[in-house]
């Protein structure tokens, strides 16, 4: 069973700059939740304040009751993260890269070798395991990067522009992989790609500018037309540059 | 050392090892200090010649002829040290300017730092390693001096002085050199002020003219140089080694420190 989130009032400025502006939403356990927003909209910048990478100015992300600002690692511990564009050790073998982020998710010998067996096997990394990650493929290394984020089984999965760069096959593979994460694991999407988001999501929200401006269910978005009407009724349209 | 403190010190040993660096820094280290060594070396023998040949020339060897000052504590390992204090100067910001630049470049501190690791834990691992690196350096520059001292009056207790002071400030340069690292994420900002920090605070003594006595001689004792010399004169302070210690935790505090702090930015 997936975690419940619940973002209260979450502001984040930088200087002048309002990146996210008094954010409250609540996700379900088990939900495949979807963040979509034109650039700048704070997507980002939710799931950096959620998985406890920055400090809300104001507010705070609750995951299962426990407070992001007052107990990050505690949340962190109940959540995997695969950030924007894989950051992974391009010099680290694949499996020796999945040994270390179990480790230092504090996985133990045993638990380690099956939990990293289970990863290479379940995201099909078997022929390239020996390999190191700087020479595999986008979509290689996106199916790395889901792997470590899944290693200790977290109920919550915070996943940032999984499908960036890759082409239409991976796309439709790893849309596929998400889609079969949900009710095990809270899925937490934020994409671009707003059919990605049609297709995997039970829920989508849709900011923009720092703001919330919509929360939709599927079948909310598939009655009143497509998330693409929705996104482009709702978001502004950015001015064009001089 | 915990489980995750232990996957970290690994990781970055090979993140280190995994870069040319490490080898150039390391290659051209141990062959600088090695030709130097054995400049100074032949320079020490030419001028025990010099006076032996000027004795045997008055009419018979005699050893006492050579002045007292004239030694290879004075001729050989002081000045051979000098050099090797410099050379940790030049090479290790060459070494340190990765250490957390790049990780903050390429964004995988967000992968680290959101696995429930400790920004301490993050910063320690890193200083490790980069300390066993600056060992690893002069473990292999010891050699030459080792093989010497086996052979002259001096004795291996002094060697041993020599190298814990260069460890001290070998370590107390690769701290400034990592908490800079922890600053920025372009490396070669992290290099710029980890030669720019060393090169001013390793001797205040161009400042006296300017300042006034007190505060001259304040400055006097935080200098760098001064701390080291008295290791190469072959005697352990523990007042010299709490210099060092005490750049040793203000690099690590620095590197913690702008590790939480880019959280709250």
């Amino acid at each position: 069973m997936g975690a419940k989130i619940e973002a209260k009032e979450v502001t984040k400025r930088f200087g002048e700059h309002i990146a996210l502006s008094t954010l409250t939403l609540e996700i379900a356990p088990g939900e495949v939740f979807g963040i979509i927003g034109p650039n700048g909209a704070g997507k980002t910048t939710f799931l950096r304040i959620l998985t406890g990478y920055w400090l809300p100015s104001t507010g705070d992300v609750f995951v299962d009751g426990t407070s992001v600002v007052h107990d990050r690692f505690a949340v962190q511990r109940r959540l995997g993260y695969v950030c924007e564009q894989p950051k992974l050790y391009h010099d680290h073998g694949v499996r020796t890269f999945l040994r270390l982020m179990g480790e230092l998710r504090g996985l133990k010998r045993d638990a380690l070798d099956e939990a990293v067996e289970r990863a290479i096997v379940r995201f099909g990394l078997q022929e390239v395991q020996r390999r190191r990650i700087g020479v595999l493929s986008k979509g290689f290394r996106q199916r790395v990067s889901l792997a470590q984020a899944l290693l200790h089984d977290p109920p919550l999965l915070v996943i940032d522009e999984p499908t960036v760069g890759l082409d239409p096959r991976q796309q439709i593979e790893l849309r596929r992989m998400i889609q079969s994460l949900g009710s095990r694991h809270t899925v937490l999407l934020c994409t671009h790609q707003l059919l990605e988001a049609e297709v995997c999501c039970d829920r989508v929200a849709l900011l923009d500018r720092g703001k919330l401006v919509q929360i939709a269910t599927a079948e909310e978005v598939r009655s009143g037309g497509s998330l693409e009407e929705l996104f482009l009724a709702q978001t502004h349209q950015p001015e064009e540059r001089q | 050392m915990t489980q995750r403190l232990w996957a970290l010190f690994r990781k970055e040993l090979r993140t280190l090892f995994a870069s040319p660096i490490a080898y150039v820094v390391l290659t051209a280290f141990v062959a600088l200090s090695g030709i130097y060594f054995f400049q100074h070396l032949l320079a020490y023998n030419r001028l025990l010649f010099v006076f032996q040949s000027e004795a045997i020339s008055g009419g018979g060897f005699d050893a006492g002829t050579i002045p007292l000052q004239v030694n290879s504590l004075n001729e050989l390992f002081i000045p051979a040290s000098n050099d090797l204090s410099l050379f940790l100067l030049a090479v290790l910001p060459l070494v340190t300017m990765r250490v957390f630049a790049e990780e903050r470049a390429q964004g995988t501190d967000e992968l680290l730092l959101t696995t429930s690791l400790r920004p301490w834990e993050l910063a320690l691992a890193k200083h490790l390693t980069t300390y066993l690196f600056v060992f690893l350096m002069l473990a292999v520059s010891a050699i030459y001096p080792a093989a010497v001292v086996a052979k002259s009056r001096l004795g291996m207790e002094h060697l041993l002085a020599l190298y814990v002071g260069h460890l001290g400030y070998g370590m107390a340069v690769a701290a400034i050199g990592l908490a800079c690292s922890s600053l920025t994420q372009s490396q070669i900002v992290a290099a710029v002020l980890a030669y720019a920090i060393p090169f001013v605070i390793i001797d205040f003594t161009w400042l006296q003219p300017v300042l006034s006595e007190g505060l001259a001689d304040i400055l006097s004792q935080l200098a760098l140089q001064a701390h080291f010399d008295s290791f190469a004169r072959g005697v352990i302070e523990l007042r010299r080694g709490l210099y060092f210690g005490g750049m040793i935790v203000l690099g690590y505090t620095v590197s913690v420190g702008s590790l939480e702090f880019a959280r709250a930015r």
